[in-house]
């Protein structure tokens, strides 16, 4: 292979690496990735909203039941809502990220794995009607998967 | 053999006396010992002992000791309360422990560091002391030394805490208010004593000691110099917005009314008073909604 050939390629590689790396975190779009965190999150409260007021007999079965299946699914969404480079405070100044997110990638996965699973926990609850099941899968969703979360990995700014 | 059969009978009998006797004496010996120490338990849950006295981060053994709590004065040490003869609190008397808990003096005289909330717990009943010591008598005893405190001059002589108790603390059991009922009051003895809420929840003067008039206001620098929230009943600053049944869930569940759940310090507060029967939940709500408001921003200082 000629020299300059084996140059151009190199150079074409290392272009190649540092576009991914750009296209990893794109500047532009860290304000993006931080507002649709927070819908992300915020949605997660609304739908959790709804499967209490069922319980507390304020609101319907169906409307449960569709806000749990949402959960089931948004709550798997969380890891490609914390693209790397995306650290910082959220919009509103009220809380930041915590480095750990991704200086330890497997241990924020695990706590996103063990919050889904209970989301489908409660899922199943609120399926069987059992106002009682259904409050147990909550408070377990709750502590064990969101504020667990939260605990570890969330920083709190101010009220 | 005919005239064995009565002497067996006899013997059958006193063996079934004996049995009834020691059914009946066990059974009484159990309740006697295993009941202060269930009621302990959950005195110890809602007083979050273990929290600080264990060193979960580095999978310390529970009630071991040797967590690390950061205050503005310096790192302190949570020591060992295990039973262990020579490290923990196997020897202990009664007296000794209501020593600690009311006055804040440790078996050998010295002052314990208001890091240990004693100005919470003096308002602890005798009888509730004593659960709580039966109750952590009762758990596996380990052998761990006690850290030593590192803490800078002058906070570190322990006799200038004589002259600050002198000040700042005023030791005394908990005084239920007639009029207030029985909500008000069990609530008024958790969030004051048992579960001592103010330790983090109000704001300090400049020698660490909690500021009365400004009770459960918040403070931008709480434990590891985080804020923590006013839980006063102001509508602004407080949570004067939130209902009865807003405080009870977020102490059940760790949710707020946006359906946002607790992380930080509160969470671990949470795990204690998720296991506390509703009563208590809701008679702690109780409380909270009669303080007086204070006006007070929590924002942390960065």
């Amino acid at each position: 292979m000629k020299s300059s050939t084996k140059r151009s390629m190199l150079t074409a590689a290392l272009i190649c690496a540092l576009t991914a790396i750009s296209v990893a975190v794109p500047a532009q779009d860290k304000e993006a990735v931080i507002k649709n965190r927070e819908a992300l999150m915020k949605g997660q409260g609304k739908d959790l909203g709804s499967v209490k007021a069922y319980t507390e007999g304020k609101g319907d079965l169906a409307q449960a039941e569709a806000s749990a299946v949402n959960l089931t699914q948004t709550i798997r969404k969380i890891p490609d809502a914390f693209p790397p480079g995306t650290g910082g405070t959220d919009l509103d100044g009220k809380f930041a990220t915590k480095p750990v997110i991704w200086s330890d990638w497997n241990k924020f996965l695990d706590a996103q794995t063990t919050a889904a699973a209970k989301a489908d926990a409660l899922l199943v609850a609120v399926k069987s009607g059992d106002k009682a099941a259904i409050q147990t899968a909550f408070g377990d969703l709750g502590k064990n998967g969101c504020g667990a979360c939260h605990e570890t990995f969330r920083e709190k700014l101010k009220d | 053999m005919p005239r064995d059969v009565p002497r067996e009978t006899q013997r059958l009998t006193a063996a079934a006396l004996a049995a009834i006797c020691l059914a009946f004496g066990g059974l009484a010996a159990r309740a006697a010992d295993t009941d202060p120490a269930e009621r302990g338990a959950y005195l110890a849950t809602a007083a979050g002992c273990a929290d600080c006295h264990t060193d979960a981060k580095n999978g310390g053994r529970p009630y071991a000791g040797g967590r690390a709590l950061t205050t503005p004065f310096g790192t302190f040490y949570a020591p060992n309360i295990t039973p262990d003869l020579d490290t923990g609190i196997g020897r202990w008397s009664n007296a000794q422990l209501l020593n600690a808990l009311r006055e804040g003096v440790s078996p050998d005289g010295s002052n314990y560091f208001p890091v240990f909330p004693y100005p919470s717990f003096t308002k602890i009943t005798d009888d509730d002391a004593r659960a709580i010591k039966a109750y952590l008598l009762a758990q596996p005893a380990v052998r761990q030394s006690n850290r030593a405190h590192d803490v800078a001059f002058p906070f570190s002589w322990r006799f200038l805490l004589n002259g600050w108790k002198l000040l700042f603390f005023s030791p005394g059991p908990f005084r239920p208010a007639p009029e207030g009922g029985e909500a008000y009051n069990r609530g008024a003895y958790l969030v004051t004593a048992l579960a001592h809420c103010g330790e983090c929840h109000t704001p300090r003067n400049w020698f660490g000691a909690m500021e009365p008039s400004r009770f459960l206001a918040g403070t931008t620098h709480g434990p590891d110099g985080k804020a923590v929230p006013n839980i006063t009943p102001d509508l602004e600053t407080g949570i004067g917005k939130w209902s009865e049944d807003d405080i009870v869930a977020l102490l059940k569940d760790g949710q707020t009314p946006e359906f946002d759940f607790v992380g930080g310090a509160m969470a671990e507060v949470v795990r204690n008073t998720t296991r506390l029967t509703d009563a208590d939940r809701r008679a702690i709500a109780v409380y909270l909604r009669t303080l007086p408001a204070v006006r007070s921003e929590t924002r942390a200082a960065k």
